[in-house]
């Protein structure tokens, strides 16, 4: 009876245990629904959607109004060939394949910095919302990443130097504050590497198109 | 047959066992309600400071997903315009041609071909004592080094998404593509995805071999799959099928330069 008694409480005990070590274990776990996210999180995560809220509203703008347009040519029996190049035109200068002008941000990068330091600065600037990048006049497109070769950085094959600069197109006032923010890359890059970030604001940048042919010989679209 | 019963006072001797199992229930107890009271004061406190937060972020995340639709669909509807246009045929004929080429290229259209499949998931190990939780779950560089060696290692298309069911499409990473992190959330393209992450690229044959030897994957991620366990997986694919991009692709803050060179 009383052995009985003894496996009935040791049954109990880990069976108590075990549940409080799954809870102590999903815990742990990363929170994935937003109701357990915490505030500051749910902050952060509105502030970001919202924005891109604001900026999807005015490209679906902008694809109406073009809308419009081949619409209106069409009821007049006109060829609305121009619009498809201006269409044209925009996406290359998306993809990276024509020049690129307007406002934006110059930064000079010294130091002893690494590869994976330009490519963190590259994807600060698309975080921030740069439009079109170039590091020495090498336009960056999706697939541009820095890179050692022979103890050099190279950047889609052209060696980069001990000092660069980095054009970003964009709000000049949004991309410097996010380089320069507390904590930000450039105080992290400053401890980290004694690199030293000089961010200008400009207002007449003009960034060259790629030199690489990006057609692709392994992907093909899906018809 | 008579049973005796045991001498006065011996039915109060408890043996050593049942003692301290009576003691392990007591904190275990204690320890319950402990964790019972913090949970109902943190749904208190949920439902005080962050329910107004939720519901905006829900519908903020809903608003944008139907703002991506309603731009597909434009986009479509665009496209459909330059297919049919009533202008010179050898005029159209080449600035379709021409149009397919860059949307190629810049992502706007989904995509077929051999290639790779990776999935990365947080670790299942627990923290020791004193140990940053934060160690132990994927972050936003361990993605971003994972599209970094796909790209060294010669990938022509890269795609991110979640695993699991239901799960959002996966996000196209394109030219102005952003990869960072709201508190624990990831968001690509600005859309927030869960782990685990399955990443997708299309690329010429031994990709998988030189992806997994590029010094971006065996760095920084490489070093924390091994240290902390997270989990990591991967495999070559004859075929992978990856989404277009559906975002914005007109700039804001400049324009083609007309006096190209």
């Amino acid at each position: 009876m009383a052995g009985r008694f003894a496996q009935l409480s040791l049954f109990a005990v880990a069976a108590l245990i075990g549940i409080l070590l799954v809870g102590q274990l999903r815990s742990q776990a990363r929170p994935i629904e937003l109701s357990s996210l915490s505030a500051q999180e749910l902050s952060a995560l509105v502030e970001t959607l919202s924005g891109t809220n604001v900026d999807l509203s005015d490209a679906l703008a902008a694809l109406r109004e073009q809308i419009r347009d081949y619409e209106r040519a069409e009821a007049q029996g006109q060829s609305a060939l121009q619009l498809t190049e201006e269409n044209l035109s925009a996406l290359a200068a998306f993809a990276g394949l024509v020049p690129v002008v307007g406002q934006g941000i110059l930064i000079e990068m010294e130091g002893a910095f690494d590869e994976t330091a330009v490519n963190d600065i590259v994807h600060e600037l698309r975080n921030a919302g740069a439009e079109a990048i170039a590091i020495n006049d090498v336009r960056i497109t999706a697939s541009s990443v820095a890179t050692l070769q022979n103890a050099e950085i190279q950047i889609d094959g052209v060696p980069l130097g001990g000092r660069i600069e980095i054009e970003a197109m964009g709000s000049p006032e949004g991309l410097s504050s996010a380089i320069e923010r507390p904590g930000g890359i450039k105080s992290l890059l400053a401890q980290s590497a004694s690199v030293t970030l000089r961010v200008t604001e400009r207002s007449n940048l003009r960034l060259p198109a790629t030199q690489r042919d990006l057609t692709p010989t392994s992907a093909q679209p899906v018809e | 047959m008579s049973r005796r019963l045991p001498p006065r006072g011996a039915r109060f001797v408890r043996p050593q066992w049942a003692i301290s199992i009576g003691l392990a229930l007591a904190v275990i107890g204690f320890v319950g309600a402990a964790q019972w009271n913090s949970s109902f004061s943190r749904q208190e406190f949920v439902t005080s400071a962050q329910r107004v937060l939720t519901a905006q972020a829900d519908s903020l995340q809903r608003e944008q997903e139907q703002l991506r639709e309603e731009i597909a669909d434009a986009e479509a509807r665009v496209r459909e315009f330059q297919e049919r246009d009533a202008g010179s045929r050898t005029a159209q004929e080449r600035l379709n041609t021409e149009l397919a080429a860059i949307r190629l290229i810049a992502g706007t259209v989904a995509v077929r071909g051999p290639g790779l499949v990776i999935e990365i998931a947080d670790s299942t190990r627990v923290p020791a004592e004193g140990e940053n939780r934060n160690s132990y779950l994927v972050l936003t560089d361990d993605l971003r080094d994972i599209v970094t060696a796909l790209w060294a290692s010669g990938a022509e298309a890269i795609s991110i998404g979640t695993v699991g069911d239901p799960a959002p499409a996966p996000e196209r990473i394109v030219a102005t593509t952003s990869i960072y992190g709201a508190g624990s959330a990831i968001l690509v393209n600005d859309v927030r995805l869960a782990p685990p992450f399955r990443i997708e690229a299309i690329g010429p044959e031994g990709l998988h071999d030189r992806f997994l030897a590029n010094p971006s994957f065996l760095g920084r991620v490489g070093r924390r799959i091994e240290a902390y366990g997270l989990q990591f997986a991967s495999e070559p694919r004859d075929e992978v099928v990856l989404p277009e991009f559906v975002g914005i692709t007109q700039f804001r803050w400049g324009a083609p330069d007309e006096a190209e060179d």
